[in-house]
Parts: structure tokens; sequence; C-alpha cells
């Protein structure tokens, strides 16, 4: 019983991840919006960019964490 | 997977496991590196252009010292030794992945130390800008607020630190867990004509060095950048440097 809802718990935790998916896919948007408008400043705004995702990405580590966490402790 | 054991009962005792060894492994590799640079630019004639070894060198130097400039303004250039250091040993942590060993950052003291350094750095800056005045802001707006305050100051530690153990405890264990259903996979495939032993290998070495290229390199670039620029803003927004909004700073 304690096996299999520690299994639960860990798939409910990485839930998070959709919040940080949708973040990711709103920065690629506009990232792409405004290399669209305006190309000369592209590299700029593609470093700035993947930085995003990066400080995006966080809210879905931690939500991996706290998976792995259920998982294995 | 005895390495993901998150046990801190014994913190006090010394710890040789799998990532304190590689830790040391990272550090005797930073430190033969700096010793070949050492020599490489004894010799060196200055007048000549640089090529090969030395110019990568340089330019990296130089990319760190443009980048710190940029992001904090003059008055912190001497960061950038900090900063070259800090990323050095981060990026060649994550790169030493790619032998399959784990990375020493998947064990929390790692990346806490290193979170602690960024940590103290930003405190100290606002303390010798602020003198006294530093400890009303846990005051502001009200006294009322003043334990709101002390448990938002842990914030930036909590998150560079989970940031960074996150990510690479992330890509280890799919990585591990990569290696092992290849394993089990190819001695599926291959066990009905090769023996006990040698039939597991065959898949492995052909499907995860994309996976290493990704989550040791490409990550660890990435969270290299991150964890560098969050320190140099958080430092610099403490104690600005004014000169940067009228671009005097920038090249």
């Amino acid at each position: 019983m304690d096996y299999g809802l520690k299994y639960l718990g860990a798939g409910i935790a990485v839930l998070g991840g959709i919040g940080s998916g949708i973040g990711e896919g709103r920065i690629c948007a506009h990232a792409i919006d405004g290399m669209a408008r305006n190309p000369e400043a592209s590299s700029s705004i593609r470093s700035t960019m993947i930085l995003g995702c990066a400080l995006d990405e966080t809210t879905g580590v931690y939500a991996l964490i706290i998976a792995i966490l259920c998982l294995f402790i | 997977m005895s390495t993901l054991a998150l046990d801190t009962s014994n913190i006090l005792e010394l710890d040789f496991s799998g990532e304190m060894i590689m830790s040391l492994i990272t550090m005797l590799v930073i430190c033969i590196l700096s010793i070949i640079i050492f020599f490489v630019f004894r010799k060196k004639d200055p007048t000549k252009p640089d090529h090969g070894f030395a110019m990568i060198v340089e330019t990296s130097v130089e990319k760190v010292q443009n980048l710190v400039v940029e992001t904090m303004g003059r008055k912190y250039e001497g960061f950038s030794g900090y900063i070259l250091a800090l990323s050095l040993y981060i990026f060649i942590c994550f790169f030493l992945g790619i032998t399959g060993l784990p990375n020493a950052l998947t064990s929390l003291e790692v990346p806490l130390s290193i979170g602690l350094l960024t940590f103290i750095m930003i405190h100290a800056a606002a303390v010798r800008k602020n003198k006294w005045r530093y400890y009303k802001r846990y005051t502001s707006p009200l006294a009322v607020f003043l334990p709101i305050n002390l448990l938002s100051m842990w914030a930036p530690l909590l998150s560079i630190t989970l940031r960074l153990f996150g990510n690479a405890l992330s890509g280890y264990v799919i990585m591990s867990m990569l290696y092992y259903y290849l394993e089990l996979l190819s001695s599926v495939i291959f066990g009905s004509f090769m023996f006990e032993g040698l039939s597991s290998i065959w898949l492995a070495p052909f499907i995860t060095p994309w996976f290493h290229l990704y989550f040791d390199l490409f990550a660890g670039a990435i969270q290299t950048l991150v964890f560098v620029m969050l320190t140099m803003i958080w430092v610099s927004q403490e104690d600005p440097d004014e000169s940067i909004e009228e671009g005097i700073a920038l090249k």
C-alpha cells in the first residue's frame, strides 16, 4: 500500500512541470516575435532567451527533486 | 542508487562517498590545468600573436572580463577572477560527468557551499554599501514584517542551491536510468547468441553519448552561465556602479 502511494505522490509532484512547460513556450514565442520584428538583435535575444529558459526550468526541476525524493527516500 | 542517499545524520563524520572523490578529482583537474597555463604563459613571447592553447585561454579570460564589466560596471573589474574560478569549477564538475561517474554537484553539500559563497557576498556588499542602515531592511515597511523578512532573506540561497543541485541530480538520475535500461534491452536482444556478461554492453556506447552531450555539456554550460549571471546581478544590485547607467562602462 505504502509502496504504491509513493509512486502516486511522485507522479503528482512532477505535475509541477506543466507550469514550467507553459512558461518556456511563452518565452520562445515572444523571443521569436522579437527576432522577427528586429532581426539585427537576434543574437542578443537568443542568449537572453536561453538564460530565461534556464531560469524558468527551475520550477520544473524543483518538482523533479520532490518526485525523486518521494521515490528514493 | 546508493549515491542518491541524502543522509545528513553523519554530517560531522568524514564522508568519502563517490561525489566527494569526484570533487577532489575536479580540483585536481583544475590544478593541473592552471599549472599548464602557468608554464605555457611563462615561456610565451608577449610580442608575438597567440595561437592554439594560449589563444583559447586569453579569449576566455577576456570574455569573462567583458561580461563582468558589462553586467556589473567598471567598479567590479576585479570581481572577474572570482567569477572565472567559479565558472571553471562548476563547468568542470558538469564536464567530468561525461565519464559516467557521479558529478560532484549531485551531493547537496557542494552546491550548498557554492551557494553560501554567493549569499555571503550579497550581504557583504549590502553591509559595505549601507553600513548600519543595512539592518533597516528587515523592519521595512513596518516592524511587524520582521519574521517575513527574516524568512525571505534565505530565498536566494535556496533557489541558487536547488537550481544547481536539481539540474545535476536530474541529469545523473536520467543517465543512470538510461544505462540500466539499455543494458537490459541489450541483453534481451543479444542474449540468445552470446554468453552472459558480453551481451549487455552493445547498445549503451551508441546511444548514451548524445544524452551526455545534452545533460553534461549543454546543461552544464547553461547552468554555469545562469549561476554566474545571478551572482553578478545580485551582488551588483546591492551596491550598484552608477557609471553603468550612463553607458560609460559599456564599450
